[in-house]
């Protein structure tokens, strides 16, 4: 029966985050006044990659980095309840808590950076670099956030988070919303946070070492993933999700908003995006903790 | 077994077996047996042996000791046996500083000692919380602070490390990882003594902690030689445990957290030790692509830095959550923010040493040619990383001992259910679950990934990368990564940290020192007629205070 849930989970994450990611480039493409591809061909694009013959392996760790990054790509979704309600599409959340689940969020990259590092090819790992440079700025609104909410919440557990909400947290705890999305946007890759790939400006950051089969493992672990990552903000700040349509709804909802961000803002140089992210979304995020548990 | 010194009948010695001290003596057999293991491939004079038993029987006689006494005179055996040890390999000035610092510690520790002592006439430890509570208020101030002064300049806390840097850099391969593993948990223990028996001192700990753990992280990702990364990454991990140490219900934690650091600490400068026996370099910009070269040394400093950044499937992440769920029952919740924050900043100097050892490309020619290192140093690594993989996977299997010491010095003991799973009052995670699942997921997903017959050809040689279309050579600079962090210094809060140091305070120090010597020197001049006139005053000024 959990076998069937998982892979179901599995399935529809699959589905769901390149149907995401195939309306993200018509949107913003839409914004820039062009017609953009069509929906699936990010879909269609990570199928004929699977099935390409040609790829360089630059030994057995090379080889393990998108492995490793799809495999934590897919416990992060398996941590993360779909529903806060009911018994199905728990996945292994009773097992976890949401602290292992802010660790399996970087998992999947670090263990990639391991590759890049092992391809020996220094633009890639440049993004590494900058990655790792602009990690712990990034978490630390985020975390900040989280501690809050578990403070307030009473427990660790997603499912007790999400269930505890009877006004959505987005609106009882504004202040820690909008810090938390500022963490969001930058781990969603987006601008003015997307240092990491950093399209045009540098060569093509992690992934530009894989090409064919493992570059087809990496975007579709990109898509598993951008789809846990929804998951989890929805059951964090917007109160859970009950059945598929709230759950898409409410994700939808909250990928148009970061992708119109993204489409709106320039890039951060890698101090700069520390730089900012340590001081304005740090500092909402204190006030709003102070907020929150101040009793 | 109490015993009382001879002639001195009022002072009672005391010696006592308790689960406290086994816990510590168990690391103690375990750091000594690894670190034995690596000697035969080095030459030492037989002194070495000889202090290094000595030191070992000092490190016993501490954690046995049941008064201060006694552990005075372990503490000092140790400092003392520590710096002949160091002197076979370090520069002057760093044994300088060792000795100076060490000095410092161990007349701290004893001016608190008597403080304790002058109150109730006891040294026993189970006198000490009243020996303390009989003091008043500036003596107890007085008491805390000479007393976390010893134990600081030991653990290595921020402000108080400037000697341990050095001390591992330049200290003997073979005896760093006993530095790092051993001598550090001394202070622990101290401290963990101090916290349970005589008063918690719960926001010096708190800030000590944090700014430990943060500025020892920072600076960790600066550095370029192997050993001093490590050190400040020593620094830093104990920094979690003074940090948790400050709250309640801490103690758990910063037990787990020392065993693990234990384990970690010691498989990490092992291999570093391996690594630098086989290529003789022990800085980053030296070395690089040596993954396929020492394959088994590189898998286990990935386990190494995989425990050491906290990630899940792995022992670190135990003892980190058993840390954070301490700080959050506290309700320290920015304390625990600052925590996760450090833990965060650390995957920085994680990857950087992993990076800068074994991927990327090799710097020099030599690197080439290396072996596999010898068996000698395998072996403890396969010991201390399949513990390590155990505790990651039973995450409880530790906590009825954990329990056991924490019902004798009377505290709450951890909940426990199986050995698979660790549970506090917020949250609990499942340990065999999680590495199952991983694992499950890897191979499944390496099963379908080599289904699709992705025969990966090899490349020609080393160069064949991507590269702009261009075709780099042997004087293109391939090896990136080996400086990563040196743009941080641009931001301006973490410039602050990378640009301070204690140097410049205890330069200042020193300085203030010589004027001062050189004002003693003038009085002192060796001119006998001054001399006798300032005895003559100084007896007038005696017999007239006597006389009042």
């Amino acid at each position: 029966m959990i076998l069937f849930d998982l892979l179901f989970m599995l399935l529809v994450a699959y589905i769901t985050g390149f149907l995401y990611y195939g309306l993200y480039r018509n949107i913003t493409a839409r914004f820039q006044r062009r017609l953009g591809p069509p929906v699936w061909q990010s879909f269609l694009d990570s199928i004929k990659f699977f099935s390409k013959e040609e790829s360089i392996s630059h030994g057995w760790m090379f080889y393990l980095g998108p492995v490793i990054m799809m495999s934590g790509a897919i416990m992060t979704l398996f941590f993360i309840p779909l529903f806060h309600t009911g018994e199905s599409f728990k996945g292994l959340s009773s097992y976890g808590n949401l602290f292992l689940v802010l660790y399996l969020l970087v998992l999947g990259a670090l263990g990639n950076a391991l590759a890049v590092g092992a391809s020996g090819n220094p633009f890639g790992v440049m993004g590494v670099t900058r990655g790792l440079s602009r990690l712990f700025a990034l978490e630390l609104p985020f975390y900040i956030s989280v501690i809050a909410l578990i403070s307030v919440s009473g427990s660790a557990d997603i499912v007790c988070i999400a269930a505890s909400q009877t006004e959505w947290n987005a609106f009882a705890y504004p202040l820690l919303f909008i810090a938390a999305l500022f963490s969001f946007v930058g781990m969603m890759g987006q601008a003015p946070f997307d240092v990491v790939g950093a399209p045009v400006e540098v060569y093509s950051g992690p992934a530009s070492e894989f090409s064919g089969k493992f570059l087809a493992l990496l975007m579709s672990q990109s898509a598993i993933f951008t789809f846990a990552k929804l998951v989890l903000m929805v059951h964090l700040f917007l109160g859970g999700a009950s059945g598929f349509v709230e759950l898409l709804a409410k994700s939808f909802g909250l990928f148009l908003f970061v992708i119109a961000f993204g489409a709106m803002y320039g890039r951060f140089k890698t101090p700069q995006s520390i730089d900012f992210l340590l001081k304005v979304p740090t500092s909402i995020a204190i006030v709003g903790l102070i907020l929150a548990t101040w009793s | 077994m109490e015993f009382s010194l001879y002639g001195l009948s009022d002072i009672v010695l005391s010696l006592k077996v308790t689960a406290l001290a086994n816990f510590f003596a168990l690391l103690i057999v375990l750091s000594t047996l690894t670190v034995l293991f690596i000697a035969p491939n080095y030459r030492l004079k037989r002194s070495f042996y000889l202090l290094f038993t000595l030191l070992v029987a000092s490190l016993f006689l501490i954690v046995y000791a049941h008064d201060y006494l006694l552990f005075f005179i372990g503490w000092e055996v140790m400092s003392i046996s520590t710096y002949f040890l160091l002197s076979f390999t370090l520069s002057k000035e760093a044994l300088h500083k060792y000795i100076l610092f060490a000095m410092a510690s161990a007349l701290s520790l004893f001016v608190a000692i008597l403080l304790l002592y002058s109150t109730q006439h006891s040294f026993l430890y189970e006198d000490a919380k009243q020996s303390y509570l009989a003091m008043s208020d500036g003596v107890q101030q007085l008491f805390t602070l000479f007393m976390l002064i010893a134990i600081f300049i030991k653990l290595g806390t921020i402000g108080f490390h400037y000697w341990l840097v050095d001390a591992y850099e330049e200290s003997h391969n073979l005896f760093t990882p006993f530095l790092s593993a051993m001598l550090s948990k001394m202070g622990l223990y101290a401290l963990i003594l101090f916290v349970a028996n005589i008063t918690q001192a719960t926001y010096v700990l708190a800030v000590m902690g944090l700014l430990t753990t943060i500025i020892a992280t920072f600076k960790a990702i600066e550095q370029e030689s192997i050993k001093r990364l490590l050190a400040y990454s020593s620094i830093a991990q104990l920094g979690y445990i003074v940090t948790v140490l400050s709250v309640a219900d801490g103690m758990g934690g910063a037990l787990y957290h020392a065993l693990i650091h234990t384990l970690v600490k010691l498989l990490l400068f092992i291999n570093i030790a391996g690594v630098i026996y086989v290529t003789q370099k022990e800085k980053l910009s030296d070395l690089g692509g040596l993954i396929y070269k020492l394959p088994q040394s590189f898998v286990f400093l990935l386990i190494g830095i995989i425990v050491l950044a906290g990630m899940p499937p792995l022992g670190g992440f135990a003892s980190k959550f058993m840390i954070y769920t301490a700080l959050l029952d506290a309700k320290y919740l920015l304390l625990l923010a600052g925590v996760m924050f450090s833990s965060a900043s650390a995957f920085i100097y994680v990857y950087k040493l992993i990076y800068g050892i074994y991927l990327g490309h090799p710097t020099h020619k030599n690197l080439e040619e290396v072996k596999e290192v010898p068996w000698t140093f395998l072996a403890p690594q396969y010991l201390l990383a399949s513990l390590l993989v155990i505790i990651g996977t039973f995450p409880g299997l530790v906590i009825p001992y954990i329990n056991r010491i924490l019902g004798e010095l009377n505290l709450t003991l951890l909940s426990f259910e199986t050995i698979q799973t660790l549970i506090t009052s917020y949250a609990q995670y499942n340990g065999f679950v999680v590495m199952g699942a991983f694992g499950g997921i890897f191979v499944l997903v390496l099963m379908m990934f080599m289904l699709l017959r992705s025969k990966a050809k090899k490349p020609k040689n080393r160069f064949d990368i991507a590269y702009c279309a261009e075709e780099p050579n042997e004087a293109t600079h391939l090896h990136y990564g080996y400086s990563m962090g040196q743009e941080l210094k641009r931001v301006g809060l973490i410039h602050l940290i990378a640009k301070n140091s204690s140097k410049y305070f205890y330069d200042f120090l020193a300085k203030q020192m010589q004027y001062f010597s050189e004002v003693v020197r003038k009085i002192y001049s060796g001119n006998l007629l001054l001399n006798f006139n300032i005895a003559v005053l100084f007896l007038i000024i005696l017999l007239l205070w006597s006389l009042k």
